[in-house]
């Protein structure tokens, strides 16, 4: 495979992690939840997912695992807010710090127990000889079956938000929950559902980066990049389309600084390494007017 | 049927004393059932240690206009909204069209047949009208297009005479068309009855003859409506029957053949002492006065642009003098509130320039602009007038914190003397409060206005702009407000009154200024007030 | 008009007041603390720890013997700088999470400014001066960058200080190990030593950098209560439409803010740099596998963000930052477990509270 190919293949296996992560928040957000804890459900989910998969040797175990701690983190936090009415972004902080405190512990727990490092069992790959040499499309295509689930997952969101009136429903809750409610829409129970299943998708992140792009864990290996996603999601305006172009090109950011780092070898890799989040910001600057955001998004609710 | 034996008022269960066409020219036969749609009892309803609704009985029947009537803070609101669902009440019971319901959420009330228009826009404004009325209907739930329910809204807007752009975004789309927007909402989902909160907040005299006028069809179609207002006027005018409520309970019922102004007068106000006007206002009589030569204020070609979902200002020009009270007409959106910004904020003016008392305040900082004398009220009482979590002291401060009377060394707060400010302020006003440290959020809605408007006499003003500051507000705290204008007024200083009730306005100012689109209309002088004619010219007709 | 009660200033009702507030915020401690209690107990019995003494060991390690207060002093001196960090910005309802960030920027400038000026051979009655406003600057400017992406470009907070924390988490990197600052005997990546002149000493184990907390802890006080500024941001923090339509300027409070938070930060790091370890190296923000960042957060929500509670707070957490490496030592508890029931107690607390105001 020539350079171009390597460097797409690269991409998108660093973007599907950013687009699941920025596909989960804006499902949440669409329905009025900011969910800036991503990063937490992450960690946890690497964490929980490998070792599962690592000791079951299955991989679809270890995403089960990995989906299952997204979605119980996610009700946690989704039954908190609504029950307390606690500000979304100082509960999103205390959920992070606890899906990173988690997520050490159980690693610590398991594998200091049992001494061993985990092994990633490895997962279906799409496509066989044909499509590994195909030019740059193969970068696309010849992936991970999560890859394609992640594929699946922004035309599904897509068709749902826009195409169906539950979808114009959920989306009319982002924009002004009481005009949802008052025209009989059930908003609390579609906020629930949006941020469980927006947690999902980021527990099913976490477990690929654990499993498929990573294959070790480490404290702290999310590096940012559940943070990073939220960047994304602004980006991207909410909309699941752009979201995989947000993802794209971060993780094409991500690819290029390691790139950097071995190509220019007397230059200090850290500056490389600093790229990706100044990129967010630079990103966020030059888009400033054409970014939109559901209007209620991160406000609490209530009728009284 | 002896026609000389006049008909019985039964105060709170009418049946089978409904009206039937039999006195007066004003009853329209045949008009409203015998048979009972509505009756909810002993409803109960406490926010906390308030009580909303102390046991109210309220019924009505099929057909006709049924008006809910009382001032502001009377309960209608909240008893309609348990009705609709989206409250519960804490005790009471529910029949609807003979049978006993319980209704927990909006989807239950619409599923039964209820809708309900409320005061405030509660449309979706990033969504078209099209995708407003069809949110949340059953039915297709997956694949949609508004295509698919699009005639029945076409010809829905037909029947009911009522007609307005589909598929333009909502925000973009004055408040009347709004209105129109959620009543066809209702009917869409087949609604038989239909709660109208306030309807005519936001229109003009002649927007709400043609709103009647779309009620009348509603009703022609079977449909049942309950109108909530706190004018007499509106009741008089149009409704067959009015229950008045006063401070969470029911005063009484009264049908048309009965209905007259001091009755209901009677029924709605406690404060005997206050003489009330058809509107539901407090008359305050507006004495002589000589206004000063100069004027205190002088907007020349003020031009200012749009702000978020409003029009800006073009070429606006008048003169404000001392000694009187300059009344300003104008729908919401047309460009007052840029106005007021460019007075408050006049470092954003681009064109044309603003003088207080012959100098320009062209580019300087609000504070400074508050160093000349001038001071405002926001139109919005709590989120754009108080410092929620803070004391009355912090809330008196605010606006004062550049004065040097403040301020120790430029750096620190004298508290001491702002202390002094607030007690000043709550003794002159009366604000019932154990001290100046109290949380203002603990305060009435009357209170707090006067707080906000004490705040704007801790120092020596000559110009007060208040924008709406009698909105929601309890007669008598309007009656101090009213009262407290023309003490300014009278004093020699000037008063820039925007409000977008014209009863108010027409009581109290020596002229009144309209602007439209963020143009001037025309400036009514006293003489010449006309009701119809101001509100022709507010949505520029 | 109407009739107008004693304008007196009832010094009771202000006194009952204030002991209501004061008696609801026990409740809401005591609750929260029961349940935590509650929590520890029963995931130690779990996971078969022996519940008394891990809860003894938890809060008293402190306590037992002058070393372990002189350690929690020692980490109560960074946290209380980064709960400042956290808690100024929050009064006007932003979010500073990069407080490490700053912390980390605020002691690499001040062991580059340090090592750059060593052959000056400066007194100390000049160097660390010198050196503590460079701490402060660099802390400061590096918020004011967040802060001026909020004014300017909408950018969340949240969001830009993270992305900034990483950013300064490669700058100590790049320090510590650059030729020219790296020390090439050291296995662990870290600057030379710094000047003898730049060194803050300890006073009976206690270190210098105390005083400096005690002097910052009585300068915030000053600032939120007595002056102006303090006014306004309080003021912007209830309502920022109300506060701005009355003259206060929201872009200059913002800066400010972040630049006080930031500020702080930043002389929480230099101070770690100056008088703990005299040098700069990779990790002296962190503390038992996290880092002052987070810690800083928790220990804020604990008291509500009010920065009169925050020298308490920050105590309150060192104690069981102490208890937890103890409990590591002598007991083979992960220390991962004592961050998160930290995490845990603080969600309670905040629930806690929110259910009681909820229902006043």
């Amino acid at each position: 495979m020539d350079a171009i190919t390597t460097f797409v293949s690269q991409t998108v296996l660093y973007a599907t992690v950013y687009t699941l992560v920025a596909l989960g928040i804006l499902i949440g957000g669409r329905a009025g939840i900011f969910n800036i804890f991503g990063e937490g459900i992450l960690l946890t989910s690497a964490s929980s997912g490998l070792i599962v998969a690592s000791l079951t040797q299955n991989w679809f175990l270890g995403f089960l695992t990995g989906a299952l701690a997204g979605g119980a983190t996610g009700l946690a936090y989704i039954y908190v807010h609504e029950t307390y009415k606690i500000n979304q972004f100082l509960l999103g902080v205390i959920f992070f710090i606890l899906g990173a405190g988690l997520s050490d512990l159980i690693y610590k727990l398991v594998v200091g127990v049992t001494l061993t490092p985990p092994i990633a069992p490895p997962t279906p790959v799409v496509g066989g000889r044909i499509l590994s040499e195909l030019p740059i499309l193969s970068g696309f295509l010849h992936q991970s079956l999560v890859v394609y689930f992640m594929y699946a997952a922004i035309l599904i969101a897509w068709w749902f938000y826009y195409g169906t009136k539950v979808g114009l429903e959920t989306r009319a809750i982002g924009e002004d929950p009481k005009a949802a409610d008052v025209v009989g829409v059930n908003v609390t129970l579609r906020r629930y559902l949006a941020t469980v299943i927006g947690s999902i998708l980021i527990g099913i992140a976490g477990a690929y980066l654990a499993i498929v792009v990573i294959k070790t864990y480490s404290s702290g290996m999310a590096g940012g990049r559940g943070f990073m996603a939220i960047g994304i999601t602004i980006f991207a305006s909410w909309k699941p389309q752009k979201a995989l172009v947000g993802g794209l090109l971060f993780a094409a950011v991500e690819v290029l600084s390691f790139t950097l780092q071995i190509v220019a070898k007397n230059f200090p890799y850290q500056i490389p390494l600093m790229l990706p989040f100044l990129a967010v910001l630079l990103i966020m600057m030059i888009f400033k007017k054409r970014i939109e955001f559901p209007a209620s998004v991160g406000k609490p609710y209530s009728r009284e | 049927m002896n026609e000389n034996r006049p008909p019985r008022v039964s105060p709170i269960f009418p049946q089978g004393l409904a009206c039937r066409g039999v006195v007066g020219a004003r009853v329209r036969a045949g008009r409203m059932d015998r048979k009972v749609l509505l009756e909810l009892k002993n409803i109960r309803k406490a926010f906390g240690e308030v009580v909303a609704l102390d046991d109210v009985d309220f019924s009505i029947e099929k057909g006709g206009i049924h008006g809910l009537l009382g001032e502001n803070g009377a309960g209608k609101t909240t008893l309609m909204n348990i009705l609709y669902g989206y409250y519960h009440m804490d005790r009471g019971e529910i029949s609807f069209e003979g049978s006993k319901v319980k209704i927990h959420s909006p989807q239950e009330a619409i599923r039964l047949g209820i809708g309900m228009v409320h005061q405030l826009s509660t449309l979706v404004p990033e969504f078209t009208a099209a995708e407003n009325i069809i949110l949340g209907t059953e039915g297709r739930r997956i694949s949609f297009s508004t295509g698919g329910e699009r005639p029945g809204i076409l010809k829905l807007c037909e029947e009911v005479g009522l007609s307005f752009p589909l598929d333009v975004k909502v925000r973009e789309l004055p408040a009347g068309i709004k209105q129109k927007i959620e009543i066809i909402r209702a009917l869409h989902r087949g609604a038989k009855l239909i709660i109208l909160d306030e309807p005519t907040t936001y229109l003009v005299e002649s927007e709400f003859e043609q709103l009647l006028k779309s009620i009348k069809r509603l009703i022609d179609q079977g449909i049942t409506v309950i109108l909530i207002t706190h004018k007499i006027r509106e009741v008089l005018k149009s409704c067959d029957t009015v229950t008045v409520m006063r401070k969470g309970k029911v005063e009484g019922r009264i049908d048309r053949p009965e209905m007259d102004r001091e009755k209901l007068v009677k029924m709605m106000f406690i404060e005997k002492e206050i003489k009330i006007t058809e509107s539901a206002l407090p008359r305050v009589q507006l004495p002589d006065c000589r206004r000063s030569e100069l004027p205190v204020l002088r907007v020349q070609n003020l031009a200012v642009e749009a702000g978020e979902n409003g029009v800006g200002v073009h070429n606006l020009s008048f003169d404000l003098y001392g000694g009187e009270i300059l009344g300003i007409a104008s729908v919401s959106g047309n460009g007052v509130k840029e106005l007021v910004e460019a007075m408050i904020h006049p470092s954003r003016l681009k064109e044309g320039d603003i003088r207080v008392k012959g100098e320009s305040i062209r580019g300087l900082s609000t504070l400074e602009v508050f160093a000349r004398g001038v001071f405002f009220t926001p139109e919005e009482r709590i989120q754009q007038g108080i410092l929620t979590e803070g004391s009355i002291k912090e809330n008196v401060l605010l606006g004062h914190q550049g004065e040097k009377r403040f301020l120790r060394h430029d750096l620190f707060v004298n508290w001491e003397e702002a202390g002094k400010a607030a007690r000043k302020t709550i003794t002159e006003y009366g604000i019932y409060t154990p001290s100046e440290d109290f949380l203002i959020k603990r305060l009435s809605g009357g209170n707090i206005q006067k707080v906000i408007i004490g705040r704007a006499f801790v120092s020596q003003i000559c110009l007060l702009i208040t924008h709406n500051p009698t909105v929601g507000l309890d007669i008598s705290s309007v009656e101090f407000i009213f009262r407290k204008l023309v003490e300014i007024r009278n004093q020699g200083d000037a008063v820039l009154w925007i409000n977008e009730d014209l009863d108010e306005l027409m009581m109290l100012s020596d002229r009144i200024a309209v602007i439209h689109r963020g143009e001037l209309r025309g400036i009514f002088p006293r003489n010449q007030f006309d009701k119809y004619q101001i509100g022709l010219a507010m949505i520029g007709a | 008009m109407a009739t107008t009660p004693e304008s007196g200033i009832s010094n009771r009702a202000r006194g009952v007041r204030g002991l209501s507030l004061f008696l609801s915020s026990i409740q809401v401690y005591g609750i929260a603390i029961f349940l935590s209690f509650g929590v520890i107990a029963a995931i130690s019995a779990i996971l078969g720890y022996p519940v008394f003494e891990v809860l003894e060991t938890l809060v008293f390690s402190s306590f037992r013997s002058f070393a372990g207060l002189k350690s929690t002093i020692k980490v109560s001196i960074p946290l209380l700088f980064t709960t400042y960090a956290f808690s100024i910005p929050f009064k006007i309802k932003f979010f500073n999470i990069g407080a490490w960030g700053q912390m980390l920027l605020g002691g690499a400038m001040t062991a580059v400014v340090g090592l750059l000026l060593a052959d000056w051979n400066l007194p100390s009655v000049v160097m660390i001066p010198l050196l503590v406003l460079t701490a402060i600057l660099a802390g400061g400017v590096f918020a004011l960058i967040a802060a001026y992406l909020k004014a300017d470009y909408d950018i969340n907070p949240i969001v830009s200080t993270i992305m900034l924390n990483y950013v300064a988490l490669q700058c100590v990197a790049f320090f510590c190990t650059a030729r020219g600052f790296t020390d090439p005997k050291g296995g662990h990546p870290q600057t030379m030593l710094l000047p003898s002149s730049a060194a803050l000493g300890f006073i009976g184990g206690i270190p210098y950098s105390l005083l400096l907390a005690v002097l910052a802890v009585l300068l915030v006080s000053v600032l939120i209560n007595r002056t102006r500024l303090g006014y306004e941001i309080n003021a912007i923090g209830y309502n920022p439409v109300a506060a701005q339509s009355y003259g206060i300027d929201f872009r200059k409070t913002i800066m400010l803010t972040f630049f006080f938070g930031g500020a702080l930060a930043g002389l929480g790091g230099g101070l770690e740099v100056l008088n703990i370890h005299n040098r700069l190296l990779v990790g002296f923000a962190d503390i038992s596998g996290v880092n002052f960042g987070p810690l800083g957060v928790l220990a804020a929500l604990v008291v509500a963000g009010n920065p009169m509670a925050v020298p308490v707070a920050s105590f309150f957490m060192s104690v069981l930052l102490v208890g937890a490496d103890r409990l590591q030592r002598t007991m083979q508890v992960p220390v991962e477990l004592v961050f998160l029931l930290q995490a845990v107690i603080v969600l309670l607390i905040v629930i806690t509270r929110a259910r009681l105001s909820a229902k006043r």
